[in-house]
């Protein structure tokens, strides 16, 4: 460029020079004519003339049958004439402005490209030959090599480099005496050190030319010597290495509580197939698990997989069954919980991906434990026809759970039609609890005093081994015909839990009628196995049967196999046996389903309509122990149950989705086990062998729109809800003891109609945002009271009513986002939520509660790299009925600074909590009862913490931004 | 021997048809690569651009891109989505996709563009505007075509566009919003990577008046340089507040 440039000078003064002694034309006709190497012409070749400056083609024309090319009227100046032909080497000239009106070039003779280069270019679209003069260089990649080759494999594939034996390599048939990498030197002067080494997927292009030599460079003196040179430039994005980031905190011990510490690092090492990483946390300060980022970082490429899913169904919507579920999950849990009591964590975990475009593999194990302490206080009030039960619990409790996962996920493009999924996720958990709970339960009869009915001080001491696996395995197959296709699928699932309890309990009946009821004494050993193994295949075929349209048929079947084992003694009673609340018990559920729909699809709109029939078969035995006679439980429930989507794309981003769907509950297996289970002895629980499938009929119409030109966004949504055979908790209390018992029910008549409302507009654009948004909804929820007289162990029912609460909940908030300078932003929220109860049992007991929340974050940024972020929260929560108010205010905040030049590091001093105000408050208002529940939470500790991080440490001056 | 044979056939090939090869259509696939373009976001810290860049690796690699296709001949072009592309690919969902026909009038001069973007149909009417080209001294094949390498600078949106145009189609079009080059561009690359239009390929046929013609359609008429004061606003805009403004912008 710059020997181009000096020559155009040089012209322009040679013209200036020619000036003087003639008057030139300004205007002159350049001609002349391509030609072969043996004179013959090559007819309409490409002609274009350039600026010696900086190449801009300046004008073009073609050349004739006879390869004559003329150009009239050109501006005095010098080109570059450069003429193209196919399968010849570009033919290059400068031009410099004639003396005479014509110049006439003559015959421009073109040399071809030889045959084996030509070769190259016609097979490697990626591989570009660059020309410079009469010689060829390439800028050469993408030649195929086997996987793990190194670059000097790469480098025997190019035509025009050889590389011996030794690994010394000649281009052009002159040694390399140099190999860089990105422009460098690559470990040393050594060519191999870099081709040995260097794998060939790294590199996107090799350059092979001819250089100053390190000496002329030294010295800046030309010796006019030029040594060959290769360069590899490595791709961009996948550069072989590492990044990690390390952060550790400490704070003295204040305020009643030990030393805090937070500790967490992780490491990923990556090249373009392989990512292999590792993370590390340990704090006793309420953090859980991983962020949301943190689990990103540790699965890499594999953090999100869609298309996961083997249970196939309506393609509208969401997934139809949903298998109640009472375990922990089986994949790594991100962020960990809410900040409840006080906890101890630790966590940790490696995680290995192998992508290739046929090949992905994807492995992980990851532990984790808590330690979490909870004193909590809760007070709860239960309506009964004309009474009212006060219930207030104290307790402590102390818990401790470890978990191992292991998880694993392959794919494999078989070939371009079939793919293959195999995916497996285990755990293997471990947990102790220590209980310690003080109950006081009063009675209040209409209007006059409460009474109190029954104390109960009860210890729980738990271990319990669970073991939960499940692998699927996914084959898809595409046809010929386009948008044909099939897809297969089986899983098998495995839960055990082995558990041991040691329950003791002292309870007091006040309003027992014989002294002998009055005190109640439990101690008890209670062992379970429980068993549930699932297995379940899929299939889903799709056919296009006319433009436009798509017939989908699918086929589900499930069999899930429940056993318990469980045993009861009396360690009071020489370890004697109590049958009452042992049990042996096992369970088949079978579940078959067949469903076909009609999807019509184009430009956008999307509406679909199906039809799903399906066969429920339960078939469960029992007795107290394996050894008697079982009981037989055989309950066969057939439903057809529609479905019917819409999805409408329509112009300018606004969006349209309606949709009418029957989603599908199956009884969790602890729901169907008739165990009671007596931990808290006044609240009794028992399990119902003969549930059905609950199912919910929903209807929900939709609207979006976005306005990317003024940033206006809205979206709303109408949906109701009503259930079918909903599985409900019905309770069974006894009016001596108040002791309630539930049981969970099949019971039909339960809605929920509700709207959500959301508008973001901003005040002024890209510095103040403002976010209102309404959530309203409306239920009915029923629920079977029954009051119950035992005596001598016969029941007596006294009362049996099915209780209609009426909810109306209100949640409207707002939400501005400040961003008017880069070293000012500051977010602020407000929302305050309203519920209303009516009980149509006990008219006297509705209620309101009130749940506000307000919130302020403020960031600034201050000279010399120091940064402050400070967040308020005032929370509020107000239940007039239950006298109750209690207000929270959270004042949080940081100041840090980023050290260095490179800005890898920051230091950072946290107080959480300078108010010391935290407690872990929660409302509810439901069913029959309105509950209000305290728990001694972390208040303020300060922290001081060191952050190193490999790619840098950057302030967080916005919300987390959407990317 | 063989190979030979082939190269022959390549060259007389070409060099018969080339008198007529002046009419017809071509058919490209255009990727983006999000997780590129997300790179060059200033507002993205390191550790946020590697993550894109992690997470979407195995999307890009499956990345199949949309189709497009180009009418052209000796006096004028149409660049639109090809064919059925709203229609929904292996039986999944169709979406609907905005607004988009480019056409360019060599004669006369004059090009029209109907682009939905930012919530509005635009229709950008001006005379013909030419890039700069850079004449490049690369050639490779792309569909079968040896190609030139041209070069030019969009600097509204800080891009280098590389163009790769035949050199034995003596047609003035391109995709997108290019055009002016001595042959037919078939292949485009703009910013090393962050798209690529790769012409699939170029079929010969006389065109219809009709199937040239502008649609009517309903729009706001901007003049060439509205339209680029108001990429430039929108740009400033949408990095001023952490949003990658290619979300609705055509990159």
């Amino acid at each position: 460029m710059k020997n181009l440039f000096l020559l155009a000078i040089l012209c322009l003064l040679a013209t200036g020079v020619y000036a003087q002694s003639a008057t030139p034309p300004t205007r002159f006709t350049l001609q002349g004519r391509a030609v072969d190497t043996l004179g013959t012409a090559l007819p309409s070749s490409t002609v274009m003339l350039l600026s010696p400056k900086d190449s801009v083609m300046v004008n073009f024309g073609r050349a004739d049958e006879k390869g004559a090319f003329t150009f009239r009227n050109l501006k005095t100046g010098s080109y570059i004439l450069t003429i193209s032909f196919v399968g010849y080497i570009p033919y290059s000239q400068l031009i410099k402005a004639p003396a005479e009106a014509t110049l006439d070039l003559g015959n421009l003779r073109m040399k071809p490209i030889t045959k084996e280069l030509f070769e190259v270019v016609v097979r490697t679209a990626k591989a570009p030959l660059t020309i410079k003069g009469d010689t060829i260089e390439y800028n050469a990649a993408s030649f195929k090599v086997p996987p793990g080759s190194t670059v000097e494999d790469l480098l025997r594939k190019l035509p025009g480099v050889q590389v011996d034996q030794d690994g010394n390599i000649r281009a052009q048939g002159q040694a390399v005496n140099r190999v860089t990498v990105d422009g460098k030197q690559f470990f040393g002067s050594d060519p191999k050190l870099a081709t040995k080494n260097l794998q060939a997927d790294a590199i996107t292009k090799v350059q092979v030319f001819n250089d100053k030599t390190e000496q002329s460079k030294l010295t800046g003196i030309n010796d006019g010597k030029q040594e060959k040179t290769v360069n590899l430039q490595l791709k961009e994005e996948f550069k072989k290495g590492g990044f990690g980031k390390a952060t550790v905190g400490a704070g003295p011990a204040s305020n009643g509580i030990s030393p805090r510490y937070d500790g967490r690092g992780n490491y990923n090492k990556f090249d373009s197939k392989q990512q292999l990483s590792a993370v590390l946390l340990g704090n006793n300060a309420n953090q859980g698990g991983l962020s949301f980022n943190d689990y990103q970082d540790f699965r890499g490429s594999n953090a999100f997989n869609w298309n996961d899913n083997a249970d196939f169904g309506f393609s509208s919507g969401n997934r139809f069954i949903s298998f109640g579920d009472d375990n922990e999950s089986l994949t790594i849990p991100i962020s960990g919980g809410d900040n409840r009591g006080f906890s101890r964590n630790m966590a940790g975990g490696v995680n290995y991906n192998y992508d290739t475009k046929k090949t992905k593999l994807s492995t992980s194990y990851y532990f984790n434990q808590t330690r979490l302490q909870l004193d909590a206080l809760r007070d709860q009030q239960r309506a009964l026809t004309g009474s009212l039960l006060h219930t207030t619990d104290t307790s402590n409790q102390n818990n401790f759970g470890a978990n191992h996962r292991v998880s694993l996920r392959f794919e494999k493009q078989l070939d371009s039609m079939q793919t293959l999924i195999v995916i497996s996720n285990s755990r293997i958990g471990i947990g102790n609890n220590n209980l310690l709970s003080r109950q006081f339960i009063n009675r209040q009869i209409g209007d006059n005093p409460e009474q109190p009915y029954t104390t109960s001080r009860t210890q729980n001491t738990s271990n319990s081994n669970q073991f939960a696996t499940a692998n699927t395995a996914l084959y898809r197959l595409k046809f010929q015909k386009k948008g044909r296709s099939l897809a297969l699928s089986a899983t098998y699932q495995l839960n055990r839990n082995d558990g041991d309890l040691l329950l003791q309990a002292q309870n007091q009946f006040f309003q027992a009628t014989t002294v002998n009821q009055m005190q109640q004494a439990i101690n008890q050993a209670q062992a379970s196995n429980l068993r549930s193994d699932q297995y379940k295949a899929n299939a889903l075929f799709v056919e296009p049967f006319a433009k436009k349209f798509y017939w989908e048929t699918f086929y589900n079947f499930s069999l899930r196999y429940d056993e318990v084992d469980r045993d009861v003694l009396n360690v009071a009673d020489s370890r004697r046996r109590v049958d009452s609340l042992s049990l042996y018990y096992k369970n088949n559920y079978v579940y078959n389903r067949l469903g076909s729909s009609v999807r019509y699809s184009y430009k956008g709109l999307n509406v679909s309509g199906g039809l799903a029939g399906q066969v429920f078969t339960l078939d469960g035995k029992f007795s107290a122990d394996q050894s008697l006679p079982l009981q037989s439980i055989r309950r066969t429930y057939t439903t057809v149950v529609p479905n019917v989507g819409l999805n409408y794309d329509l112009k300018n981003n606004k969006y349209l989705y309606g949709s009418y769907e029957v989603g599908v509950q199956i009884p969790s297996s602890r729901d169907l086990q008739p165990v009671t289970i007596n931990t808290n002895p006044l609240n009794v629980t028992k399990g119902n062998p003969t549930l059905l499938p609950s199912l919910n009929h929903e209807v929900s119409v939709g609207f979006s729109y976005f306005n990317p030109g003024s940033f206006i966004n809205f979206w709303s949504n109408v949906y109701t809800t009503s259930y079918v055979n909903q599985i409900v908790y019905s309770q069974t209390i006894d009016r001596q003891t108040l002791v309630t018992t539930t049981m969970p029910e099949n019971i039909t008549g339960g809605r929920n109609t509700g709207t959500y409302l959301n508008f973001g507009f901003p005040l002024k654009k890209t510095k103040a945002t403002l976010g209102l948004n309404a959530q309203l909804s409306a239920g009915r929820n029923l629920t079977r009271i029954r009051e119950v007289n035992r005596v001598d162990g016969q029941e007596q029912e006294l009362e049996n009513r099915l209780n209609e609460t009426k909810n109306q909940n209100y949640n409207v908030g707002a939400r501005l986002e400040l961003t008017p300078k880069d070293w000012l932003t500051f977010y602020a929220n407000a929302n305050i939520g309203v519920t209303n109860a009516r009980y149509s049992i006990n008219t006297s007991q509705n209620q309101t509660i009130y749940n506000n929340n307000f919130r302020g974050d403020l960031n600034l940024k201050f000279p010399g790299d120091i940064y402050l972020n400070t967040t308020f929260n005032y929370r509020s929560y107000v239940n007039d009925k239950l006298g109750f108010r209690q207000q929270i205010p959270i004042l949080n905040t940081s100041l840090y600074h980023i050290l260095g030049k490179a800005k890898r590091a920051e230091i950072r001093l946290s107080a959480y909590d300078l108010l010391n105000r935290n407690v872990f408050v929660n409302q509810y208002a439901g069913q029959n009862y309105t509950q209000t529940e305290q728990i001694q939470t972390l208040a303020r500790y300060f922290l001081l913490s060191f952050t190193y991080n490999m790619r840098g440490v950057t302030a967080k001056m916005r919300r987390q931004d959407f990317y | 021997m063989y190979k030979c044979c082939i190269l022959l056939l390549l060259l007389t090939a070409s060099l018969a048809a080339s008198a007529q090869k002046t009419e017809g259509v071509v058919e490209y696939r255009r990727i983006t690569h999000w997780s590129k373009i997300y790179r060059r976001m200033t507002f993205l810290s390191q550790e946020q651009k590697d993550r894109i860049t992690l997470r979407e690796k195995n999307w890009e690699e499956d990345n199949k891109g949309e189709k497009m296709k180009l009418l052209f001949s000796p006096t004028q072009s149409l660049y639109t989505y090809s064919g059925d592309a709203s229609e929904s690919q292996d039986a999944g969902y169709s979406w609907r996709q905005s607004d988009l026909i480019m056409t360019r009038n060599f004669t006369g001069e004059h090009q029209t563009d109907i682009m939905e973007m930012l919530g509005k149909v635009y229709i950008v009417d001006d005379s013909l505007r030419t890039p700069v080209w850079k004449i490049g001294n690369q050639i490779k094949e792309v569909a079968g075509y040896i190609c030139m390498k041209a070069e030019t600078q969009d600097v509204i949106k800080g891009q280098t566009i590389t163009a790769w145009f035949a050199q034995d189609i003596p047609v003035p079009a391109g995709p997108e919003r290019l055009n002016g080059l001595p042959g037919l561009i078939l292949e485009v690359d703009i910013n090393d990577g962050d798209l690529e239009i790769v012409a699939q390929s170029v079929t010969f046929r006389s065109l219809t008046a009709d199937e040239l013609k502008v649609p009517k359609t309903k729009g706001k008429k901007i003049s060439d340089a509205e339209y680029n004061d108001m990429l430039k606003k929108k740009i400033a805009e949408s990095i001023a507040a952490h949003e990658n403004p290619y979300w609705n912008i055509r990159y």
